[in-house]
């Protein structure tokens, strides 16, 4: 019996793995089509965006700011909260959006989230990796000094940003008036993302408060790799953990929910 | 073999409730072809999208043992904005089949070709309806939902659909709803009228055509 049931799951996650390359592509192709460049476009946005930041922090504020780039720095703020945005924004309404592929029972509402999150992700480290390579000929960026806990703390990033977008994408579909809150929402969290300070630049009552934020602590973790002895950061990775994995639950409770009543055209 | 056990279907919109179906039993062994038989409206689409899986039932359950197709009908099962072959690459993707067999196949049977390459938004319920009778044929299934579809083709559509599917594939189930009583005398061995959210099950197919004839 216990063979049959790990031999079922295997098969389900072939499926599954599956339906959401095939949702993959099928996004790509309807969003950014076959022509010119074609799918890099999906790195075009966070380039464009964090590139623009970027020139304009350096012009604004100058070289640097507390002893490290003020290009680079921005760039390692901007990336993140662009996935996030767009990961957010991605979610809203993606169930009705891709109402007329549920009648195909192998695919199921989290593929549609996964995949959507999955191409986000995607143009995220790409655009990331483009811009931080030209930054590090222009001696703009440092050549990261802990690469793996960078990627940890993009990892953690991800993580939570996903597990958000789990109770964001049912919560649409339960009540318009989530839609019009979403923008709003996003909007208003930008000084709790850690995009615009190190926590150690804060005084130490203030600094307790925005540690709070997982993202903070992901964006710590993902600046302390980058700039090692450089920057004093602050960060508990446990906090993005946690906070992911109780509203991953809560989300897939809600998505499941949802699914039972989900009218489909 | 389809079982449909205690089903119950609710849509809520804002604070109305209306109850489609209501505590509907139905078994379909391998082989039946069951007409679904109602007025517009009365859940005949329900109730296919509950036995395709497309919707959840409210309470109640659906058990398939074989291979359901989806709900071949005017809506769904496509993505408007890309174009067919597209469609038909990606249904090859997530059932896992050889994408130039079935390119082959609904090329062949759908007799559009160089539509295949605009997006299906821009095809008539006509052209939709025989892309999904070609992907869905191209596929195999143990058991076909038809929904109404059957009649909106032309004459040449029409034979071939009858060809394929009720010559070649004549050992295969079907649940087919339908308005046509000619339609239905011709294919069906079983029906069930659905009325008022219940259903009655009907061995005698003529019987059941004449009941809903005086509905």
């Amino acid at each position: 019996m216990a063979s049959t049931g790990l031999s079922r799951l295997r098969k389900g996650w072939a499926i599954q793995i599956r339906v959401i390359h095939a949702l993959m592509i099928r996004e790509l192709t309807t969003r950014f089509g076959r022509e010119n460049i074609g799918f890099l476009w999906i790195m075009a946005e966070p380039l464009l965006f964090a590139g623009l930041v970027a020139i304009v922090w350096r012009l604004m504020k100058g070289t640097s700011e507390h002893g490290i780039g003020m290009a680079a720095f921005a760039v390692s703020g901007y990336i993140p909260i662009t996935l996030f945005r767009h990961g957010v924004s991605r979610s809203v309404a993606a169930f009705t959006a891709n109402g007329s592929l549920l009648y195909h029972r192998q695919i199921k509402i989290l593929d549609f989230i996964i995949a959507r999150f999955i191409i986000e992700v995607l143009g995220g480290m790409m655009a990331y990796i483009f811009i931080a390579s030209i930054l590090i000929f222009f001696k703009e960026f440092p050549i990261p000094d802990d690469i793996g806990l960078f990627i940890a703390g993009w990892s953690i990033y991800c993580l939570f940003t996903f597990s958000l977008c789990l109770i964001i994408a049912p919560l649409s579909e339960m009540s318009e008036a989530m839609e019009k809150f979403v923008p709003v929402t996003t909007y208003i969290m930008l000084p709790f993302s850690g995009l615009f300070l190190m926590a150690s630049w804060l005084t130490p009552k203030v600094r307790e408060y925005m540690l709070l934020s997982p993202f903070v602590n992901a964006m710590e973790m993902m600046r302390k790799g980058i700039w090692g002895d450089q920057i004093t950061a602050y960060y508990d990775p446990w906090n993005p953990i946690v906070c992911s994995i109780v509203a991953a639950a809560i989300g897939l409770v809600l998505c499941r929910r949802v699914r039972r009543t989900l009218s489909i055209q | 073999m389809i079982i449909c056990r205690n089903i119950c279907k609710t849509y809520k919109h804002g604070s109305n409730r209306k109850q489609v179906l209501n505590n509907i039993n139905l078994v379909v062994e391998r082989g039946d072809r069951v007409a679904l038989l109602g007025r517009n409206g009365a859940g005949k689409s329900t109730l296919i999208k509950l036995i395709g899986g497309v919707e959840m039932p409210t309470s109640g359950k659906v058990v398939r043992n074989m291979a359901v197709s989806w709900p071949l009908g005017f809506a769904g099962g496509f993505q408007g904005s890309l174009t067919g072959y597209d469609n038909a690459r990606f249904i090859a993707r997530i059932y896992q089949r050889d994408y130039s067999e079935i390119r082959d196949f609904v090329e062949d049977f759908t007799e559009l070709g160089k539509q295949l390459k605009t997006p299906v938004k821009t095809y008539s319920s006509g052209m939709r309806a025989r892309l999904a009778f070609a992907l869905s044929l191209a596929i195999e299934f143990d058991c076909y939902l038809i929904d109404e579809i059957i009649l909106v083709g032309d004459q040449n559509f029409n034979r071939k659909c009858h060809y394929e599917l009720f010559e070649k594939r004549r050992d295969r189930t079907m649940i087919l709803a339908s308005h046509s009583p000619h339609v239905i005398r011709q294919l069906c061995n079983r029906a069930v009228i659905i009325h008022n959210g219940e259903a009655s099950e009907y061995n005698d197919v003529n019987l059941a055509v004449e009941k809903y004839t005086n509905l």
